[in-house]
Order: structure tokens, then C-alpha cells, then sequence
């Protein structure tokens, strides 16, 4: 016991340490996209395919990641329980107890690894259900070898997998072939004893008398333990299936390597079983295998800085917490992800400070880091930016082929609910809202949603069309503003704005004479700015243009410093520092942004 | 010995006790109250067919502390049901219909509230003397756009909740490919036990059941626009006349209705699986032909068509700002079911003179009745709101002659000759406002909502429709009675077993036909043959007895793959 506990403490701290610390965005978003529901309808339906009270259960464990204290904490004790349940289903010792942690590091990787991944895969339950699986598989193991009646064997082994199969898919069917094997071998390495008197052996001693079958028996187990399951998972356990795109067979593979590592497992105890005994490098070599476990997870955990802070992000401004937001964007360090500029201007809209400081904050095209680039900023944040910004049909549209997509997640239905409320479709924001009362903990999702609703509003006042958008969302909303005429001030603010994001000015004037008296005194800077580059442009007079004496004074500047340098790229350089802020800068210096 | 009686005795007792405490009593005293009964699903007032399963339902008056529902016929049966979900008994409710055919059944409610019972107005079911078919088939989907997953074409009895999958989609879809299913659709209501249902994408095909037997076909042809969409089998010989459709969908920015599923092209083919043939029916680039129908007795194909004037060269954006103009007028064309060969064209029902859309027409039974959607425009009705069922009568039996004569070979588009007298008397350009009265819509039936799809029961006294009414955008059962005289009674819901059945089932119902027995083949034997490679049909030129000049334009241009979505959101 003395040795144990300090393996898991130290577990313990190290997994709280990841899941509440960079990885708590991580942990809400899990959440959000877990469905689960408490009731008897899903539950009976749940019930009615195999591995349904897994998922099942699994799913509303998982939930529990909305608060990531609660859900942290719950998958710590899996995990570790885990471990514990290894450790009685072999018997092992406690001076090898340290490598009873590596399935339990192996899942917690698996889950922490996934980032972007996340989205597409279609399992319920990616962090919980191949933990409580396993525990399942190892505690039936562990049932086995404590039977001690031939005809206990015998009902256990003709009930057992076929109802564990049905209840936890393929982790409650995996005794069959593991007791098969285990059968086989010992028949054919001549273990002669019978049911009765094997019994007294099982489990207390080696099952073999040399060390040529005690390798030959890993093998055989490595095959079963290590293949079997992989071929399950590939072939019986479809909500794997990430189904976005041809994303990379290795990105599906990673997702395995937690199931992979519990089934590597299997054989390691049993090819370490017999070298029991009390040697201190015993010991040593556990907790360095230990350690190096937690190593591992730790640098194959996704802690992709753009991922989680376009995480938190998106979380505040689903709390309606928009300078959060905007705090996030001028903390983040790398440069952002188009993801993170759209939510960046969303919030500046959203404050009223669009027009003062749009182009201060950090823009920038960086890469998602996962495969198929054009997907991750509608998956993420492809509703929420259509809904904020009042085109409806397409917030719906998204949210509608997600969840036809990848299930009935409540990050879906809060923006279809909302959609409904926006539409006045009020009997269908109800059958969300039942759907959503019967969650754990988003019952009150949408309890911001009349202040939303308030804001969101102007921005409907366009006439209908059919359009299609290709999934680019980003583009989609530049050119509907930038190219769209009249609507409400907001409207045209968007309009004002876009336009000059799409570097399209043909379109300034009217709605900057139509806002200007809305500006009451205190035209924005980047407004100001672009007045005055556009009147340069078309050679029209700006005297009478109530801008301000020190903008003036700085576009003189920037006219001057340009006329004195040389190519572009090297204004682009030397000007930054002193105009980089400013709509001049972007629009003569900034190109080739990837606008999704 | 006598411990044990006397042991005995108190278990019977005791269970006596409980089994009696847990059946309700009506309240003996209780005050009338004004207030209407708040349930779901409110079917009161509807005619029930008397072999439906029970209709149960949920109450929600929230701010009463208990409930008894009282169900009761004057022929002296009746039921008594406590609670808020209120779960009928299945063979006391199959015994209290069967006595109670052809009246009324009565229903009252008991809600306590304050220590005070009060009772709610009785309500009232007409129970029918006619029966309905014993089965449904259906497709569950989610109303959506693009993407699918998990669609199962479902069988279902009206009499008991038993529901059963024939065929789900995801046994073969993966990360590659998907598979859609779509339009199960039983020959005479599955009386020889013939049906057909199609897969899209991988395995794609159309299989064709028949008994516990099924095979797999491919119905496109070099000369036709897609394989077999809309089906409807010929009544006597063993054919199915299709539509052949470019689908597409485009989405609107704001208006609710969210999704215009718009043909680019369609015409109609004749497929004959004993040749395994296909011909042309409908053939003509500005005309969008879709949604055939036979008469019930074989000799005439009912259809939907829109005259297209093509304005731009970029066909797909002229039709996405212009998918309002869209009106689809019914049109029929004879068939001679000895030369299996149509007649010429002839206008039915002229929608477009009423700034209107037709689609699904759909005879009954007897020849008597012409069910059809009327909606502002397109032929998608189920994304209309505007959509409601209609009904043109079809006036007396048409004469006994099969085939028809030379001088009706003239295929005039505005529908001014070659009518049958039945229909001649109800469209003909010259005498529309009499045409356009004889239609009407059936105002029991319809809500503010879409109602599109509908199917008309074997004996022709039931019409099961698709609606929208409970939230606009999940489709759900309706079912209605309609009488000798032409008139349609407030339809009810699909009978479900608990309220929540519906309430949370975040799929729509689609593409519901009547069925007199199950398909008998099973969903193993299906996927049998859907991994086989499908026998392709070969193309058998025009079945028109004086073809016409092949107008159909050059394949179209590939579209956005967005909108070449298959049109499965029905």
C-alpha cells in the first residue's frame, strides 16, 4: 500500500495538472459536444444497439467535463481505478505497480492528444468510454481467474462476452478470446493440470515452466491483445469513424493508441508475471516506466496555443463576455488563425469598438495545426459567427448539418434553438429547449439569448435569397456585408467595414455619408483613415471632412516616409512600428490573407 | 397448516389491496370547468379508423396535482387512466374501438388542483366503420440538408407500436462514401408483397422486392437524366413509370423555410423489369416533369410538369433567382396497356392560372378523387409553407375502351384538346374558372404548415400526409378520414406509444405509403444484395405512340457539389 499510493498522487496531481490547466477549454468544449441525455428515451434507444450502456454511461461521465473540476476528477478516478483493476485482475505486485499506470497514461494521451480532432469523431464519448471500457475488459479478466469452479468457467464464458458485448461493445466480448488464448496456450505448453487443481495455480504462479514459452506466450498475447481489438475498432466500432474530409488514416490512428496501449498491456503483465521478488530494480524500473509514461503525454498532449485560445475565445463569447474575448486575442501570442480574427471582430463589433480598433489587433492567416485546413473554422465557430452576425439561415444550416453529421451535441442545439427564437418558429425553440432540459448542465444555455437576440435583430433587416456558401464561412460573411446595401446602422456599419477588410471601397461614401451624422462627433480612427486614403485615391477634396488634425498629420507622415523608401516590402518593414495599426498600413501592406 | 392460510390469506389481500389502490377512480364529486384540455398530441375531435393502436397522450396542464382520464362510448365500454402521460391499456382500447364502431367516443379529463376536482369538457373521437390498412412504411431523417446519416426505412402497425427497420443506411457508409436511402415504395399497397426502394451513392441502385426475393437494379442510361426517383407501379402490369431528376438544394439567407429543393431538369421514364428496360416518357428540356401516378386502373399516368423559358446561360443561377416562378401544373397522358404505349399530353389541373404549384397528385382508389399539394411554387412542398393538400374530383368512371384514337396524337401544351370527358369538363384553357373550382382544398386536413406527402389507404377511406404543423420543421403522421362524399375529417396524429416518442425525436417522417401486410424480406437478405453489383438497364427509346423530337439538352454542366445534394430531405 505504501508503495501505491505515491504512484497515485503523483497521477493524480499530474492529470489535474493538464486537464484543469492549459487544457480546461479543452474539457468545455469536450462537453458540449458530448450528447448526452438523461432520459428514458435515449436510454431505451441507447440500449437497444451494442455498447449502448457504455456509451451511454460514458457520455454522461463526459458531460461533466462542462465543469472541468467535476469532470477532471471523474476521469481521475477511472483512470485510476483502472490501474487498480489491473493490478487485482493479475495480481500484480506492488513493486510493479508503477507499470499498471501506463494503460491509464495511454487514455489519458488518448483523449489529450485529439485537438482539432475532436470535432469530427463521431464516438460520444472520447475520453470516458475507452476508459470505462477497458476497466470493464481488465475487471471480467480479473472475474476469470478468480473463478474456481470448471462450470463457473463454463457459465461465465457462455454469458458473460455475448451480454458484455451488447452492454460495452467490444471491451465486454474481449474475455472470449483472451480466455481463449489463455486456454489454447496452456494446452499447448502442456499444462497439464486439470480445472480443478489448474485453479490453485492460476494467477499465483507463472503458467509456464521456461523462459522460450514464457516469450512465445507474450507473443501470442501481444497478437491477440494488440490486434484483435484494433480490428474490433475498425470493424464493429463506427462512431470512430471520423467522416470530415479524407482526413489522414494516422489522425484515426492516434485516436487508437490508448485502446492500442491497454491491449499492449495484456501481454506485458503476463511476460513480466513470473518475475516476481523483491529486487529493488524492480521498483526503479516501474517508476521509470512511469515517468517516462507521463513524459509522453504530456509532450503528445495537443497544447496547440491557437486551439485554446480559439477555445476560450469562443467560450466567452457564448457567455456574451465579449472584451474577454478581446483580452484573449491581444494575450495570444502567435499569430492567429483566421478562426481567432473572426472572433476578434466579432467582439470588436459586438463592443462598438470595430471602427477605433479593428486593425490594432493582431490579424494574421496561421495554419490550423491538424489536416484539412478549410473545415476547423465552421466546425468550431461556423453558427455562432452566422448567428452573431443575422444570417439565420445559414447558422441553422450549419448547426443542422453537424448534427445530422456527428449527433444530437448540445453546442448544435443551442444555436438552432436560437435560430428558431430569432425566426419566431417559438414550437420549435421548445423542441430544442426539451431536448436541451434533459441535459446535465445545459439546461440554461440559452439563457442569454433574449440580450443576443436584442443585438442580432438589426442585422436581419436584408431581403431573402437563395444562396450556398461552401462552407467558407469567413468569405461568405466579408463579401455579403461588403457588397450588401442599405440596411440598419449596424447593417451598414458591417457594410462600411467590410468593405474596407475586402479592400472594396467602391462602396464608401454613401455609407460613410449615411453613418456620419450617427457618429455624433467622434468619427471612428479607422474611419477617419480611410476617408482620407480614399479621398487621396480618387483625388477628391478632404478639407471639409471633419477629421481629425493629429490622423491627418500621420497620413502626411505616412505619404512623406513612403516617397522616401523603397519597394513595398521594405515600406511593409520600416513602417510597421509606426503605422502598422492603422487601415493605411493594411490596406498597401497587407496581403494575402486566407480568409477561412 | 393453518400458518400458512392464514399467510396466504394476507398475501392475497395485500396484493388485492395494492392491485386496487394503483387502478384510478373517477372523482365522485368534482366541478365543471370551462377550460379546454391542453394535450399532446390534441387529436380530439378526429374520426379514428376502429383497428388504430391507441391513441395516447400527454396532458399538460401543469398546475393540477393529479389527472384521470375518463374514455368512454355509449355502447357502454370505457377505460379509466390516472396520470399526466396517459397510456391506454392496448387490448382494452382494440375491444372499446371495436364496440364503439361507427359513434363516438367520448373522452373526459379530471385534473385536481387545490384539493378540488374539476373536469375538463368532453371531448369526442368519431370511431369509422371502416377499417385502415394494418401497416405503414416510412423513411426517418432529419430534416436536413446536405449531409445524412443514419436513414431507416421503417415499417410500422397502425394497430399495435410494433415498428420495425427493413433497411438502415450505415451498414456500408463510411468516411469515403455515404449511402442514401430513399422512396420505399409498395406496389398496391404490398398486396403481393412488391416494393422498391433506392440507394444512392455507394452500392447505389434501385431494389426491387418482391416476397422474401430481392434484386438490384441500375436505371440510368446514357439517355435518361438519372436513375429512378419518384416511383409509381402500374396497378396491373408489371411496370413503374419514374421521374429522372437533377436535384439540387440552395439555401435561403433568411426566410424560414430555410431549404428550396429545385429540379434543374426532369422527365419521366417507363421501367419494365421483366426486360429490365427503360423508356421515355417525358423527354423535353423546358418542360420539368415529375412526381408520376397511375390511375388505378392502369390506363392513365398522372404527372406534374413546369414549362421552363430558360433567361440566362448559367441555367443553375437562373433557376435559384427565379425558383418562385416555378409552377407545376398536373397533367395526365393515357396508356394503352396492350401497346404499352402513351398517348399525348393533357393539361389536369392548371395551377399556374391560380399563381399556384401542384405536385404528389395522387388518385384514389375508385378513380374518384385526385389528391394533390397546392402550394405558391416548386414541387418540394414539404419546405413550403404554403403547401396544403387539395382534392379534384374526378367525376364518373371513364369509359371502359382501352387505348385511345389518331386524332388525339396533337400534344397541345396549353391543354385546350385531347381530354378524356371526365376531365374535360374541369381544365381546358377555355373554361379554367370552372376547372380551378372544381378543385378545392381540404380544409380539415391542412394547417398554416406544410402538408405534402400523402397516400391514400387500399380502400381509399384513409390518407395518411406528411405535416409540419407541430413546429414547422419536423414532419410528422397525420391521418385522415375521407368520406363517400368527398370530404375529409380532422385528421390525428401517428399513435405513439408515449407523447416523448415524438416530442423528442429530433427526425422527420417521410415518404409514407399504406401497406396491407410487411415486407417479408429481411434486412440481411437486403444487404445481400445491395453489396451485388446492380443489373443494368438497357435505354428502349420513347414509349409515346408518337414520340416527339428529343429536346432534352446535353447533360448540364457539373454544379457545385453543394447543391447537387441528393433531395432527400422529404
Amino acid at each position: 500500500m505504501k508503495q501505491r499510493l505515491p504512484f497515485t498522487f503523483v497521477f493524480a496531481a499530474f492529470a489535474l495538472f493538464l486537464l484543469l490547466g492549459p487544457l480546461k477549454p479543452y474539457l468545455v468544449e469536450t462537453a458540449s459536444l458530448t450528447p448526452f441525455y438523461a432520459d428514458e428515451f435515449t436510454f431505451g434507444k441507447l440500449l437497444g444497439t451494442h455498447g449502448g450502456l457504455l456509451f451511454q454511461v460514458a457520455a454522461g461521465l463526459q458531460s461533466c467535463f462542462a465543469r472541468p473540476w467535476l469532470g477532471a476528477s471523474l476521469f481521475v478516478v477511472v483512470l485510476a481505478a483502472l490501474a487498480y483493476v489491473q493490478r487485482w485482475a493479475f495480481r500484480v505486485g506492488d513493486r510493479w505497480f508503477g507499470l499498471c499506470w501506463v494503460s491509464s497514461f495511454a487514455l489519458l494521451a488518448s483523449y489529450t492528444q485529439l485537438g482539432y480532432l475532436i470535432y469530427p469523431l463521431k464516438q460520444p464519448a472520447v475520453a470516458f468510454a475507452p476508459a470505462l471500457g477497458a476497466l470493464v475488459a481488465f475487471a471480467l479478466i480479473g472475474l476469470w481467474f478468480r473463478l474456481k469452479h470448471w462450470w463457473c468457467r463454463v457459465m461465465f464464458l457462455l454469458t458473460v462476452p455475448l451480454a458484455g458485448f451488447w452492454l460495452f461493445s467490444f471491451w465486454g466480448a474481449f474475455i472470449a478470446p483472451f480466455v481463449g488464448f489463455v486456454e489454447v496456450g496452456r494446452l499447448h505448453f502442456n499444462q497439464t493440470e486439470s480445472p480443478s487443481s489448474g485453479q490453485k495455480h492460476i494467477g499465483r504462479q507463472p503458467f509456464f515452466a521456461n523462459r522460450a514459452s514464457h516469450l512465445l506466450w507474450g507473443l501470442a498475447l501481444f497478437i491477440v491483445g494488440l490486434l484483435l481489438p484494433s480490428l474490433l475498432l475498425f470493424v464493429l466500432h463506427r462512431p470512430l469513424d471520423v467522416e470530415v474530409g479524407h482526413i489522414p488514416f494516422d489522425s484515426l490512428a492516434s485516436s487508437m493508441r490508448g485502446p492500442a496501449a491497454i491491449a499492449l498491456a495484456v501481454p506485458l503483465f503476463y511476460g513480466i508475471y513470473h518475475l516476481q521478488g523483491k529486487r529493488q530494480w524492480m521498483t526503479a524500473v516501474a517508476a521509470v516506466v512511469f515517468a517516462a509514461s507521463g513524459i509522453v503525454v504530456y509532450t503528445h498532449s495537443f497544447l496547440d496555443s491557437n486551439f485554446l485560445n480559439t477555445l476560450q475565445m469562443k467560450h466567452s463569447a457564448e457567455a456574451g463576455d465579449w472584451n474577454q474575448v478581446l483580452k484573449l486575442a491581444r494575450e495570444n501570442e502567435p499569430e492567429p488563425t483566421r478562426a481567432q480574427v473572426c472572433l476578434t471582430r466579432l467582439a470588436l463589433f459586438k463592443t462598438g469598438r470595430m471602427g477605433d480598433e479593428l486593425f490594432a489587433y493582431p490579424d494574421g492567416s496561421a495554419a490550423y495545426n491538424a489536416p484539412q485546413q478549410n473545415q476547423w473554422l465552421r466546425l468550431m465557430i461556423g453558427p455562432l459567427l452566422y448567428y452573431h452576425y443575422g444570417k439565420t439561415g445559414f447558422a441553422y444550416r450549419w448547426a443542422m448539418e453537424d448534427l445530422v453529421e456527428y449527433g444530437e451535441r448540445p453546442a448544435y442545439l443551442r444555436y438552432l434553438h436560437g435560430v428558431a427564437r430569432l425566426n419566431g418558429e417559438e414550437a420549435l425553440a421548445r423542441r430544442y429547449e426539451r431536448t436541451l432540459a434533459r441535459t446535465l448542465f445545459y439546461k440554461d444555455v440559452c439563457a442569454h439569448e433574449e440580450a443576443e437576440a436584442t443585438a442580432i435583430r438589426p442585422l436581419m433587416n436584408f431581403t431573402d435569397q437563395l444562396d450556398g456558401d461552401n462552407g467558407m464561412v469567413e468569405f461568405y460573411l466579408l463579401n455579403s456585408f461588403a457588397l450588401s446595401e442599405g440596411g440598419s446602422r449596424p447593417m451598414v456599419e458591417l457594410s462600411l467595414m467590410n468593405g474596407l477588410i475586402t479592400k472594396n471601397l467602391s462602396g464608401f461614401w454613401p455609407r460613410f455619408l449615411a453613418l456620419l451624422p450617427t457618429w455624433q462627433g467622434h468619427i471612428p480612427t479607422h474611419y477617419q483613415e480611410a476617408a482620407l486614403m480614399v479621398a487621396q485615391l480618387q483625388g477628391a477634396p478632404v478639407g471639409d471632412l471633419p477629421i481629425d488634425p493629429t490622423i491627418r498629420q500621420r497620413f502626411q507622415q505616412l505619404v512623406e516616409a513612403s516617397a522616401r523608401m523603397g519597394d513595398n516590402a521594405a515600406n511593409a518593414a520600416a513602417l510597421r512600428p509606426q503605422f502598422g495599426k492603422t487601415y493605411w498600413y493594411y490596406y498597401f501592406f497587407v496581403d494575402g490573407l486566407k480568409t477561412n | 397448516m393453518k400458518h400458512d392460510s392464514y399467510t396466504l390469506s394476507i398475501l392475497v389481500l395485500s396484493l388485492a389491496i395494492v392491485l386496487t389502490g394503483c387502478r384510478p377512480t373517477l372523482p365522485t364529486t368534482y366541478e365543471e370547468a370551462t377550460q379546454e384540455p391542453c394535450v399532446s398530441p390534441d387529436n380530439f375531435g378526429a374520426t379514428l379508423p376502429p383497428n388504430i393502436a391507441p391513441l395516447n397522450f400527454r396532458i399538460l396542464q401543469g398546475e393540477a396535482s393529479e389527472a384521470v382520464t375518463h374514455l368512454h362510448s355509449q355502447k357502454g365500454g370505457e377505460m379509466i387512466v390516472g396520470g399526466w402521460d396517459v397510456c391506454f391499456d392496448e387490448k382494452d382500447w382494440h375491444r372499446l374501438l371495436s364496440q364503439t364502431r361507427g359513434d363516438s367516443l367520448y373522452c373526459d379529463i379530471y385534473l385536481k388542483a387545490d384539493g378540488t376536482w374539476r373536469h375538463l369538457p368532453t371531448q369526442r373521437f368519431f370511431i369509422a366503420e371502416d377499417d385502415i390498412d394494418p401497416y405503414i412504411t416510412y423513411r426517418l431523417i432529419r430534416p436536413s440538408y446536405v449531409t445524412y446519416e443514419e436513414l431507416t426505412l421503417h415499417q410500422r402497425s397502425l394497430e399495435s407500436f410494433d415498428e420495425h427497420v427493413i433497411y438502415e443506411n450505415m451498414r456500408f457508409s463510411d468516411s469515403e462514401q455515404g449511402q442514401c436511402i430513399n422512396c420505399h415504395m409498395p406496389r398496391n399497397w404490398n398486396r403481393d408483397g412488391q416494393s422498391q426502394f433506392h440507394v444512392r451513392q455507394k452500392l447505389g441502385g434501385t431494389v426491387l422486392i418482391h416476397g422474401t426475393e430481392a434484386s438490384k437494379v441500375d436505371l440510368k442510361t446514357d439517355s435518361t437524366l438519372s436513375a429512378g426517383v419518384y416511383p409509381a407501379w402500374h396497378p396491373t402490369l408489371n411496370l413503374v413509370a419514374y421521374s429522372v431528376n437533377e436535384t439540387g438544394q440552395v439555401f435561403h439567407t433568411l426566410d424560414p423555410q430555410k431549404v428550396e429543393v429545385i429540379d434543374y431538369a426532369s422527365d419521366l421514364i417507363l421501367y419494365d423489369p421483366e426486360q429490365n428496360s427503360v423508356q421515355s416518357i417525358e423527354r423535353t428540356a423546358s418542360e420539368f416533369e415529375s412526381f408520376p401516378a397511375w390511375s388505378p386502373d392502369g390506363r392513365t399516368l398522372f404527372y406534374i410538369a413546369a414549362h421552363y423559358t430558360r433567361r440566362a446561360d448559367d441555367l443553375d443561377a437562373d433557376l435559384d433567382s427565379h425558383y418562385d416562378q416555378l409552377h407545376y401544373n398536373i397533367y395526365a397522358r393515357d396508356f394503352d396497356t396492350e401497346t404499352r404505349r402513351f398517348g399525348p399530353r393533357r393539361l389536369v389541373f392548371d395551377a399556374e392560372a391560380l399563381g399556384k404549384s401542384a405536385s404528389v397528385p395522387r388518385v384514389s382508389p375508385d378513380g374518384s378523387h385526385l389528391l394533390f399539394t397546392l402550394a405558391d411554387y416548386g414541387q418540394f412542398h414539404i419546405w413550403h409553407r404554403s403547401a396544403d393538400l387539395w382534392v379534384l374530383p374526378l367525376g364518373e368512371k371513364r369509359p371502359e375502351k382501352n387505348g385511345f384514337t389518331a386524332d388525339s396524337k396533337t400534344d397541345d401544351r396549353s391543354g385546350k384538346s385531347h381530354l378524356p370527358p371526365t376531365v374535360n369538363k374541369i381544365t381546358t384553357a377555355g373554361n379554367r374558372n370552372h376547372a380551378q373550382t372544381n378543385a378545392h382544398i381540404l380544409p380539415e386536413t391542412n394547417s398554416p404548415a406544410a402538408e405534402s406527402y400523402h397516400a391514400w389507404s387500399s380502400s381509399g377511406r384513409w390518407i395518411l400526409f406528411s405535416s409540419r404543423r407541430d413546429d414547422g420543421n419536423y414532419t410528422r403522421l397525420y391521418i385522415s378520414y375521407f368520406d363517400r362524399d368527398g370530404r375529409a375529417h380532422r385528421p390525428f396524429r401517428l399513435p405513439q406509444r408515449t407523447a416523448d416518442d415524438d416530442d423528442l425525436l429530433l427526425r422527420s417522417y417521410n415518404a409514407a405509403e399504406f401497406m396491407v401486410q410487411p415486407v417479408r424480406v429481411t434486412h440481411r437478405q437486403l444487404s445481400t444484395i445491395i453489396k451485388k453489383e446492380a443489373r443494368k438497364a438497357r435505354y428502349k427509346g420513347s414509349a409515346l405512340l408518337y414520340p416527339e423530337p428529343d429536346s432534352t439538352s446535353a447533360p448540364l454542366p457539373a454544379s457545385p457539389a453543394e447543391r447537387r445534394g441528393e433531395a432527400v430531405a422529404y
